[in-house]
């Protein structure tokens, strides 16, 4: 009988470290990694921070308005009299959650429609793929906008509850989740389609193996590279949403700092503190360019093509 | 004689098709069209055809991977059903969309276990037992499948559909996807594996050469339906179908001198939509005449050699 | 071609009514009384009236009541009153959406050339000068936020320069055409700058694809010279698919639109979609928004059919 020699065999190398060397690789996306993660950690100094300085970033003090940086305000002072320092960070720390818990509820949403459409197909993909038709066909903005006007109290949500924090900040992360999952639905359904016809889904047929099995051993996993890119992505496109709300008035309302409305009133003060409006931007602008980078380092390293190491052909 | 592993009466696999424009009735593909037959156990059966014949259609319902859409379909294992026992099991033509990337050789060869049921240690016992039997070293199982070649996956896909303890193993062209050179070893593999285990074979080709090694009877497919039905060295001694004679005729072949001036088949073939009436073959036949064209012709013995079933007008 | 249009149509506006519906009971559920609200601005009414009307509709109607007395009047041609305005919605938006075609119009007059001519100079040299340039530019322009951006703009040219004003909207009652022009620049720029981006990134790759065909190369060995090769061939070839691109784009064109309408102070649809949904003016937010969605439909739909009609692969 045919034998196969040992010393042929490479030792076993799982995609994922393929990958994560990849990645490894491209020092764009590492330094951008490097560096959201030190923002993040930055940002979550902030209650410290507030605690050492002793000061409140809610509390406002009319007598100690837009001050300069010094040693008991780093950055200096706001219109309100606040701290703008620990008002940036803890608005850092609203719109990173809000990146990642929306993406990742986008996710959630947009792979179950998409996977359940792609691999049903038929009867199911059919109204499944008018529904999301008809929710591409809203322009975002203003669609969020009215979601966010929303009066939850008419649907019998206590006002105590509608109105506090927690409450606005998991609004925002749902209204925007329910806007936006359509294009990994769109994803997850492509790749699906892909699975159907796969060999291995078909072997796995044979020897028992029913939808539901199929789906989360085999589709799921093999369609993770394109829906993985894509959340990456994602990050950035919630933060640039959540962002844009919450200056226009309809996200998430100040006393709650966000970078967002850390620049609505920024119109205004133009002319006697124009520094304040670059602070906020140029935070969103540069964890917005850090996460794109990320994902650029991400769909680099998932590249299928390299992928297929050792295939003799 | 004790009962037959397989057998199939009167299948068909009629796919029905959306026809063109709003009025047009929709159409039925005849993928398989009134196919009978029967496999004893421990027989391989090859089914032969060019592409478009209806043999992979015809293997995916015989692996369960599809419903017919008329006749039947029995089989009959001769062992009772154990844990972990698949009586019918699939080797797919090409061994890179067989395994799964994402999973070890160990999780792909043992998933039939998995899905019965089996705990960890049985399948891993058993697979590096069927491992072995393929001739692939144990330390394979812990890799991937991107670290191996196109040979060594199709062994790899056969130890999968051993690992199940099969009577029946459907192989969709489990060759015509590897280097002429790894295409023997595999073949002396299935047919090792066909001797010490008395597996039989669904064995669908369009190779007369890899069919000849490895067959003991041969059916030939045309546009879904059974030309002619034979024992292996009868069927390529004395072919009696004037499609089964064309398909011989035209395997090339090298160093044997000039090939003889046999039968050439004019025109293309049929569109499997609107299939030609009476005998499905008359549009490209050198013997066809008046009742090619109004009667179909059955599947039946010729005269000199029972053994041998045509469905031809003209078989003698 | 004609029956997929009108299949395609024929679902626009089935989701238009859909729409419709969810856009009123969404606007219904805004802080305030919708009927209440609704009734306002119509300077006519009487308090009996109203009175008598919330008899007639009364609130305890459902929603789908309230509903269908709406569409019923809206279909007629009666879309109520602004309670923002008091004036008959259709007055308000009609000017309104003049100037948001205005501002939209001068984008695309802006950013199509941008992108047809930054994409061919960066393909012409895929990671030369103006190829990275370009690749990092599009890769700001999805990194930006709008607002910010305008902002920033309003800083520098109206405020430390003084060179353009700070509005979108001339003060004068009768501005010049120069002064109209004036004011539109900084906002017509941010616009452009975020819209350029995707064209600029589909034009670099379709150019890329076209001018390593063979059929340029053949334009190329004629000895035609480089501008012709480029304009005549190459880009016509990628002009027609961008039609399509284009118009996916108007979504986010007028997402966007909204954002610099309210910064600049202009008043444009996206503005007054803004400011009745700040103010609670209900039937001026569900005229507007319903507007918005009619046209994002449009546009999506003329996007499928000229997809449709330019890919030969597709037949109708």
């Amino acid at each position: 009988m045919t034998d196969v020699t040992v010393a042929a065999l490479p030792a076993p190398r799982s995609i994922w470290s393929l990958r994560f060397e990849k990645f490894r690789g491209h020092r764009l996306a590492m330094y951008a990694l490097v560096f959201l993660v030190l923002l993040t950690a930055l940002c979550l100094m902030a209650w410290p921070l507030s605690q050492y300085l002793g000061i409140d970033p809610n509390k406002t003090n009319l007598l100690a308005r837009f001050k300069a940086p010094s040693a008991q305000h780093w950055l200096g002072t706001d219109d309100l009299g606040r701290d703008v320092l620990i008002r940036l960070m803890y608005g850092g720390q609203v719109s990173i959650a809000v990146g990642l818990l929306a993406t990742f509820l986008m996710t959630i949403l947009g792979v179950a429609v998409g996977v359940t459409s792609g691999f049903l197909g038929g009867r199911t993909d059919a109204i499944l793929m008018r529904l999301t038709d008809c929710m591409i066909a809203l322009p975002l903005i203003p669609l969020l906008i009215v979601l966010g006007a929303v009066d939850l109290t008419k649907l019998g949500l206590s006002a105590a509850a509608a109105s506090s924090p927690l409450f606005i900040f998991l609004r925002i992360v749902v209204i925007i989740a329910l806007v936006d999952w359509t294009t990994m639905a769109r994803i997850a359904r492509a790749g699906a389609i892909q699975m159907r016809d796969r060999d291995y889904v078909r072997a796995a047929t044979v020897a028992g193996a029913r939808r539901r099995y199929n789906v989360l051993v085999h589709v799921l996993p093999n369609i993770s590279t394109p829906l993985i890119v894509a959340a990456t992505l994602t990050v950035g496109r919630v933060i640039l949403l959540e962002s844009t709300l919450s200056f226009l008035g309809f996200g998430i309302v100040p006393p709650t700092p966000t970078w967002g409305n850390m620049l609505t009133n920024a119109q205004q003060l133009i002319i006697s503190a124009p520094h304040l409006a670059v602070y906020p931007g140029l935070l969103i602008f540069a964890t917005v360019m850090a996460v794109n980078f990320v994902g650029d380092g991400v769909r680099y390293a998932f590249d299928p093509r390299a992928e297929n190491e050792g295939r003799s052909h | 004689m004790s009962d037959p592993l397989l057998e199939i009466d009167r299948l068909s696999v009629h796919i029905p098709m959306r026809g063109k424009g709003l009025l047009a009735p929709s159409v039925k593909l005849r993928a398989v069209d009134e196919v009978s037959l029967t496999m004893q156990r421990g027989e391989t059966l090859a089914i032969v055809g060019e592409s478009g014949s209806g043999k992979s259609t015809l293997g995916y319902v015989v692996a369960g991977l599809r419903e017919q859409t008329g006749g039947s379909l029995r089989i009959t294992p001769s062992r009772p059903h154990q844990i972990g026992r698949k009586p019918v099991q699939i080797i797919f033509q090409d061994p890179f969309s067989a395994l799964d990337p994402r999973m070890t050789v160990e999780d792909i060869i043992g998933e039939p276990l998995r899905l019965a049921g089996q705990d960890r240690r049985t399948r891993r016992a058993r697979v590096l037992e069927v491992l072995e039997q393929v001739g692939m070293p144990a330390d394979a199982a812990q890799r991937y499948p991107h670290q191996f070649s196109g040979g060594q996956r199709q062994r790899l896909a056969i130890a999968r559909a051993l690992i199940g303890d099969p009577e029946l193993i459907v192989a969709d062209e489990p060759l015509s996807a590897l280097d002429v050179s790894i295409q023997s070893k595999i073949l002396n593999l299935m047919s090792d594996i066909k001797e010490r285990h008395g597996i039989s074979y669904f064995f669908i080709s369009h190779d007369f050469g890899v069919v000849r090694h490895l067959a003991d009877r041969v059916a030939v497919l045309y546009l879904g339906r059974l030309m002619e039905l034979a024992p292996a060295d009868e069927i390529f001694a004395n072919p009696a179908h004037p499609y089964t004679i064309a398909l011989m005729e035209a395997v090339p072949r090298i160093g044997r001198g000039r090939r003889k001036r046999g039968q050439v088949l004019k025109g293309e073939i049929p569109t499997p939509l609107n299939p030609p009436s009476g005998c499905v073959f008359h549009t490209r036949c050198p013997r066809a005449t008046a009742i090619c064209s109004t009667d179909r012709p059955h599947l039946l013995p010729l005269a000199s050699r029972p053994a041998q079933l045509a469905a031809c007008h003209h078989k003698e | 071609m004609l029956r997929y249009t009108l299949s395609r149509l024929s679902q626009a506006i089935l989701v238009t009514f859909v729409m419709s519906f969810l856009l009123f009971m969404l606007i219904g559920l805004m802080p305030g009384d919708p009927l209440e609200n609704m009734l306002e601005g119509n300077p006519s009414l009487t308090p009996e009236l109203i009175s008598q009307m919330r008899e007639l509709y009364g609130l305890d109607q459902s929603v789908f009541v309230r509903y269908w007395n709406w569409l019923g009047a809206a279909l007629g041609g009666d879309l109520g009153y602004s309670s923002l305005y008091f004036r008959p919605v259709t007055d308000v938006l009609f000017p309104a959406m003049i100037q948001t075609v205005k501002l939209m119009g001068l984008t695309l007059l802006v950013s199509v050339p941008l992108a047809l001519l930054l994409g061919s100079l960066a393909a012409r040299k895929p990671n030369g000068f103006i190829d990275s340039a370009v690749g990092v530019f599009s890769f700001a322009s999805i990194s930006l936020p709008n607002f910010w951006v305008s902002l920033l703009l309003i800083i520098l040219f109206s405020v430390k320069l003084g060179w353009l004003p700070a509005s979108g909207t001339p003060l004068s009652a009768a501005p010049t055409a120069l002064e109209q022009v004036r004011h539109m620049i900084l906002p017509v720029a941010v616009l452009a700058m975020f819209h350029v981006g995707p064209l600029v990134r589909y034009v670099r790759a379709s150019m890329i694809e076209t001018l390593s065909a063979d059929f340029v190369r053949t334009a190329r060995a004629k000895g035609l010279g480089e501008g012709s090769v480029m304009i005549g061939h190459a880009l016509r070839n990628a002009l027609i698919p961008m039609v399509t691109v284009l118009a996916l784009s108007f979504g986010s064109l007028f997402s966007g639109a909204l954002v610099v309408e309210t910064i600049f102070g202009m008043l444009g649809m996206g503005k007054m979609i803004y400011d009745a949904i700040g103010n609670i003016d209900f039937n001026l937010a569900l005229v507007g928004l319903l507007l918005a969605t009619i046209v994002t439909l449009l546009s999506n739909l003329l996007a499928d059919l000229a997809y449709a009609l330019l890919d030969p692969r597709i037949t109708l």
